[in-house]
Formats: structure tokens, C-alpha cells, sequence
């Protein structure tokens, strides 16, 4: 039973969705920290801002939880030197298997701009009113910059990279009329005082 | 050199309905500029305010305030020979739900009778409807009664009598009422590609996001407010003294 508890370590924390996502990259094909984070901003698009010494610390972290495992291997032709490929370990498929039944941790992008407006001053609001502008805006950027789905035969990679796609899309609507109607309710309240 | 000015420019435009007594702001001081070959996408949710844009944009609505302007001239003081080519030449607003064929009208009818005598004889329209239903696929059913199509075959050819008459800006208010995903998406990259293909500067207005994918500029709207990933396009920030939709007195 402790062993099991000692497993799901790697699935705790606010990285948790992120590590499980590279497992299951992992799962689905070896690779290098690079070549897994390219693959992983390939499929859920920009908004997880995850950075390459991000997914090298994760890799690691996975590692000592034994779900991974990593072997110097030499890099690609005409390149020199070795780097740390990652590869399943036999505890893996099982993670990954876990790790899809666990309940997904509410993760609000907009948690620093909630910060703000919860201490912020009368004085504060053109402030607000111009950082929610601009937060809006990096929300239609980041919209833009989501892969579309590849067009072609349909496939059950497809069909899973489209809801992912769709699931992007969703949070960042959402997050375009907060920042809108707060914006409103701000102004409003600026008009009528 | 003198520069060009953009396909069609928005300044400080508002457009209020009246709701029973109460004035509804649907645009509140809108500014922005479409460059002629950029895709631009507009998200916004149902009574956000998207069709009035369009409408406004294609000039069939006048704007409360500000002004709209089609290649640098504003449509408030064009010529009305000027504003008819206008609206029936260079600006085409298309919904895939406008959809109103006469009883009996065949499809190349329905498509080529949108030209009118607009500079068109009966032959040429149908040689021209004949041209571009065959670019949307529809070619095979040219010759049927409009009555006899599906909602994915009415969709394509709504595009056909828009791109008929080869404007130069096309408007498209929510293309992504489809009856299924695949569907959709089908519509959609035909939409885009043949925009692309005729050189056609796109604006598509949608709740969802799929239409708008490949945008080069994407705008959000609501609450009378847009905002861009144009930097150029802009609002007016600064709180006002009375409140949007304040009774009238």
C-alpha cells in the first residue's frame, strides 16, 4: 500500500496536469526534454507557458518516482555529445492509466489579476481598467496562436487534439468576458459615483 | 508616395438602439482599421453586438455617431450611384441562414438573379453562377430546384451568391451554424480558402472560435467594447459620466 501512495507522489502539486501529460508523451514515444516540450506545446497550445527548465525539472522529478527513466543517448547526426532521452518504465502505462481517472485541479489563469483586484484602491481603477485590457488581448493572442486541428482523415489523435483544442478555446472565452464585464462594472461604477 | 488607406476604417463610431425607454449602447465609440488581404476574426456571444458591426460595416446601417469609411472615403457623404456599387459590388454581408428562393427557382437561378442588371446580361450572370458553383462544390445540383437542397448544400450556395459578385470585402456573420462539427469545419476552411484564392479581405463574425482559426487579426466584442490584437484598434477607456443604457429622461 505504501509502495502505491510512494507512486502517485508525482501526480501532486500544480504541475500535476503538466507531468501527466509528459508521461504520457513518454508513453507514446521516447524523447529528449526538448523534443517532449515542443511536442506537449504542440498539443495543448500556448497557454500552458511551460518553459524547457520546467519540463527538464519535471522529467527529473519523474524520474526519482521511478514512472520514468532516461538513458544518455547520442544526439542526432551531425551533432556532437550525448543528451537524456526518457523512456517508460514498467510502471508507467499504469500511471498514466491513474492519472486520467484523477479529478483535474481548478487552475485559474487570471489568479494574479484577482490578486489585484482584491487589494486594490478607488485610485486604482484606470490602472485595473488597463491591465484588464491588456489581459484581454494576451487572451485573443493566446487564442490565435492555439494549433488549429490538422485537416485530413479523421483519427482518434485528431479527435483528442481538436477537444484539447476546444477545451483552450473554452477557458479563454471565458476569460475575454470576465475581463470584459469587469472592465463594464468598473467603468460603471466610476460613471455613476 | 501617398499611402494607402485601409479597406474600411471605423472612428470613434457608436450605435444605440432604443429598447421601449431606455437607450441600448450596442457599439460605444469603436475605432478600427481593416488593411485590405488580412483575415479578421470577431468573437462575441449572442447580442454581443457582431451583427450590427457587420451591418454597420457593409453600410446598411448608419452609425448614432462617429464614422465609417470604405477605402478612405466615409459612406455618410458618398454619392448614392457611389453607395448602390457600394453595397451591391465591393462589400457583400453573407449569413448562411439567408436563404430565400423563389418557389421553383433552380439553384444557378437563385445565384445568377442576385447580379440583377447590374452590368449583366441573363447569360453572363448564369455563366458567372454556373463558374463560381462549381468552386463551392455545388455544381452537380446547378440545374435542381433550390427547395430540394440540405442545409450544408443552402450554406455553400449563399456563399456562391456572395462571391458571385466578386466583392472585395467580404462579411460573414457566424458561419458556424451547421448541423454538424464536420460539416462546420468543411465550411469554414472552403470559406477561407476561397477568400484566399480571390484575393477577398474576410471578416467572420462567430461565438465560436473554429471559423476564426488562421485569423491574422482577432477582435472580441461585447458590452459595446472591442478589443483587438491590433494594437491600432483601440476604444475609449476612460470611465464616462453617464451610464451605458441610462433612461432617457
Amino acid at each position: 500500500m505504501g509502495g502505491a501512495v510512494e507512486e502517485m507522489k508525482w501526480m501532486r502539486g500544480p504541475s500535476a496536469s503538466i507531468r501527466g501529460a509528459l508521461l504520457g508523451l513518454v508513453l507514446e514515444r521516447p524523447g529528449h526534454s526538448y523534443d517532449l516540450g515542443n511536442r506537449l506545446v504542440t498539443r495543448l497550445g500556448e497557454t500552458w507557458r511551460i518553459s524547457q527548465p520546467d519540463v527538464y525539472r519535471l522529467l527529473r522529478q519523474m524520474e526519482d518516482s521511478g514512472v520514468v527513466q532516461s538513458s544518455e543517448e547520442p544526439k542526432r547526426a551531425g551533432l556532437r555529445g550525448t543528451h537524456a532521452v526518457y523512456f517508460p518504465t514498467e510502471l508507467t502505462e499504469d500511471a498514466v492509466a491513474r492519472w486520467m481517472e484523477t479529478l483535474v485541479p481548478m487552475a485559474p489563469v487570471r489568479v494574479g489579476l484577482q490578486a489585484k483586484l482584491a487589494v486594490a484602491r478607488k485610485q486604482d481603477a484606470p490602472r485595473l481598467l488597463s491591465a484588464l485590457k491588456q489581459y484581454e488581448r494576451e487572451c485573443l493572442e493566446l487564442l490565435l496562436s492555439t494549433p488549429a486541428t490538422p485537416e485530413g482523415t479523421p483519427s482518434w489523435k485528431a479527435l483528442f487534439m481538436d477537444c484539447t483544442r476546444e477545451a483552450v478555446d473554452g477557458q479563454l472565452k471565458q476569460e475575454i468576458a470576465w475581463a470584459k464585464h469587469t472592465r463594464k462594472r468598473i467603468r460603471e461604477y466610476a460613471a455613476a459615483e | 508616395m501617398a499611402l494607402t488607406p485601409p479597406l474600411l476604417a471605423f472612428e470613434d463610431v457608436s450605435k444605440t438602439y432604443v429598447d421601449g425607454i431606455r437607450d441600448v449602447v450596442v457599439l460605444d465609440r469603436v475605432s478600427f482599421e481593416i488593411h485590405a488581404g488580412v483575415f479578421v476574426g470577431i468573437l462575441g456571444e449572442r447580442r454581443s453586438g457582431k451583427s450590427t458591426l457587420l451591418r454597420v460595416a457593409a453600410g446598411i446601417e448608419a452609425p448614432t455617431t462617429g464614422t465609417v469609411r470604405f477605402e478612405g472615403v466615409n459612406l455618410a457623404s458618398m454619392s448614392s450611384v457611389r453607395r448602390e456599387q457600394l453595397l451591391r459590388h465591393d462589400v457583400a454581408l453573407m449569413s448562411v441562414q439567408d436563404w430565400s428562393p423563389n418557389p421553383n427557382e433552380s439553384v444557378i437561378d437563385y445565384v445568377a438573379l442576385s447580379l440583377g442588371s447590374y452590368g449583366s446580361s441573363l447569360r453572363d450572370a448564369r455563366y458567372r453562377a454556373r463558374r463560381v458553383l462549381a468552386r463551392v462544390g455545388m455544381s452537380s445540383r446547378a440545374d435542381d430546384p433550390a427547395r430540394s437542397l440540405s442545409l450544408v448544400e443552402q450554406a455553400r450556395v449563399v456563399l456562391a451568391r456572395t462571391l458571385v459578385r466578386e466583392p472585395s470585402l467580404l462579411l460573414v456573420d457566424e458561419p458556424a451554424a451547421m448541423p454538424s462539427l464536420s460539416e462546420r469545419d468543411e465550411f469554414c476552411a472552403l470559406l477561407r480558402s476561397l477568400a484566399a484564392e480571390q484575393n477577398i479581405t474576410l471578416v467572420v463574425a462567430s461565438e465560436e472560435m473554429t471559423p476564426l482559426h488562421g485569423a491574422g487579426v482577432l477582435m472580441s466584442i461585447g458590452d459595446g467594447e472591442l478589443c483587438s490584437t491590433d494594437e491600432q484598434a483601440s476604444v475609449v477607456q476612460l470611465p464616462r459620466r453617464r451610464a451605458a443604457g441610462a433612461e432617457r429622461g
